[in-house]
């Protein structure tokens, strides 16, 4: 878990040329504008090369995507959904 | 939230009172731009079919006379046959001269149309453009949230059998650089014209499409005078009916005429219907509370409040396309 929180913020620093302090694990990363509509379709991109999980469209709410914490969460569900199945 | 604004928020709020007033305004300003600030002879604006150039030509004649004004029709190989009748009937109803430039081979010219193929097939590899029609389109649940819209891709084979996908973001960004040489090409052309007649270019946008970033840098966003860029779509409806626009071209739902697939502009950016866009912008733009908003279009505050904030966000995100280029001292 920790390391998938990890990567996810490293990529989203990386991405969004913001500082480390800017961006804390509960930022609300779109709403309080790190990351902006290509930031946002980046950030899928990435989960599903990284992680190899795929996002449905019905999953693209703000519970799964507001901040580090939110998509660290949704990808940890998604990788237990796909060891179970 | 502070309310500033002094009429009380109604849906009739951008209704003018005085429609001629306005028109004389907008055309007034035109002819002194056109004759005393640009010293140019005449008007060149390039004519869709759609409600925008057709308000602006309206409005240029009225400023300059139809003999001073050329409507520029700039179809390509994916363009509606409709919106070249369309024109021509604007242009007949005002009695001005059109010239029409076909911009396929320019378009063949610079790869638009394989570079964007390209692209589509490495999203479907079945993708050919003889046997399936494309269109990107925004994902219209994004509108309720604190998150930016994605693409998605949506190809439709012959036998009219549709099948969509997100857009990643290579192919996203290939297939959008690809499509706008088609805006650059148009407003090269549209200059060649001005420039060989010493006129002024015209340019079509209204308030939506400039404060959301609804145009391509440097291709529709480029314009000696941009005569509508101030007004609601509401109220450029308002100006089509006092100047007489066909009434086809009124009730034609506005695309975006880019893709091989039709789509209307709505589906491929604005989200939601004009008449709830410039109702919401105006309370986003006055300050005013979304739960008096709400109450007109019948929504709640907080979805008012989720949608002033994607607007928001829209207006932040396009701020690029606004500027002027960077120099230095």
């Amino acid at each position: 878990m920790q390391h998938i929180q990890e990567k996810i913020k490293e990529f989203i620093l990386r991405t969004s040329y913001v500082s480390g302090d800017q961006v804390n694990n509960d930022t609300l990363i779109f709403a309080e504008g790190i990351m902006d509509s290509m930031g946002f379709i980046s950030i899928i991109g990435f989960i599903e090369d990284e992680f190899s999980v795929e996002v449905a469209d019905n999953e693209l709410v703000e519970s799964n995507f507001e901040s580090v914490d939110a998509i660290t969460n949704f990808i940890s569900r998604k990788l237990k959904v796909g060891t179970v199945g | 939230m502070d309310s500033k604004h002094i009429k009380p928020f109604s849906k009739d709020i951008l209704q003018f009172e005085n429609i001629e007033d306005i028109a004389n305004q907008i055309s007034g300003k035109i002819k002194d731009d056109i004759y005393s600030v640009l010293k140019r002879k005449g008007a060149i604006i390039g004519i869709s079919g759609g409600i925008d150039s057709s308000v602006t030509l309206g409005l240029t004649v009225k400023a300059i006379g139809p003999e001073n004004v050329i409507g520029i029709l700039l179809p390509e190989k994916d363009s509606s046959p409709d919106s070249k009748k369309k024109a021509l009937e604007l242009a007949q109803k005002f009695k001005v001269q059109t010239i029409e430039e076909d911009i396929t081979g320019a378009l063949e010219g610079f790869g638009c149309y394989k570079r964007r193929d390209e692209a589509v097939a490495a999203v479907f590899p079945e993708y050919n453009p003889t046997d399936y029609k494309m269109k990107i389109g925004i994902n219209q649940s994004g509108l309720n949230q604190f998150l930016p819209p994605v693409f998605s891709i949506t190809i439709i084979s012959n036998e009219g059998i549709e099948k969509s996908k997100k857009l990643p973001i290579k192919e996203y960004l290939q297939i959008v650089a690809a499509s706008n040489f088609k805006q650059r090409s148009r407003m090269s052309m549209l200059y060649y014209h001005a420039e060989r007649l010493h006129y002024a270019m015209i340019g079509t946008p209204n308030k939506h499409e400039v404060q959301q970033g609804f145009f391509v840098k440097n291709g529709d966003g480029g314009a000696d005078i941009m005569p509508i860029a101030h007004l609601y779509k509401s109220q450029v409806y308002q100006l089509a009916e006092y100047l007489g626009i066909p009434e086809d071209i009124i009730k034609r739902t506005p695309t975006s005429d880019t893709y091989t697939a039709e789509q209307t502009q709505e589906e491929f950016f604005f989200q939601m219907p004009y008449h709830e866009m410039d109702l919401i912008w105006y309370g986003l733009e006055n300050e005013i509370d979304p739960e008096e908003v709400g109450k007109v279009l019948n929504k709640t505050s907080d979805e008012i409040m989720h949608i002033y904030n994607n607007l928001s966000r829209k207006k932040k995100t396009t701020e690029y396309l606004r500027m002027a280029p960077i120099t230095y001292k």
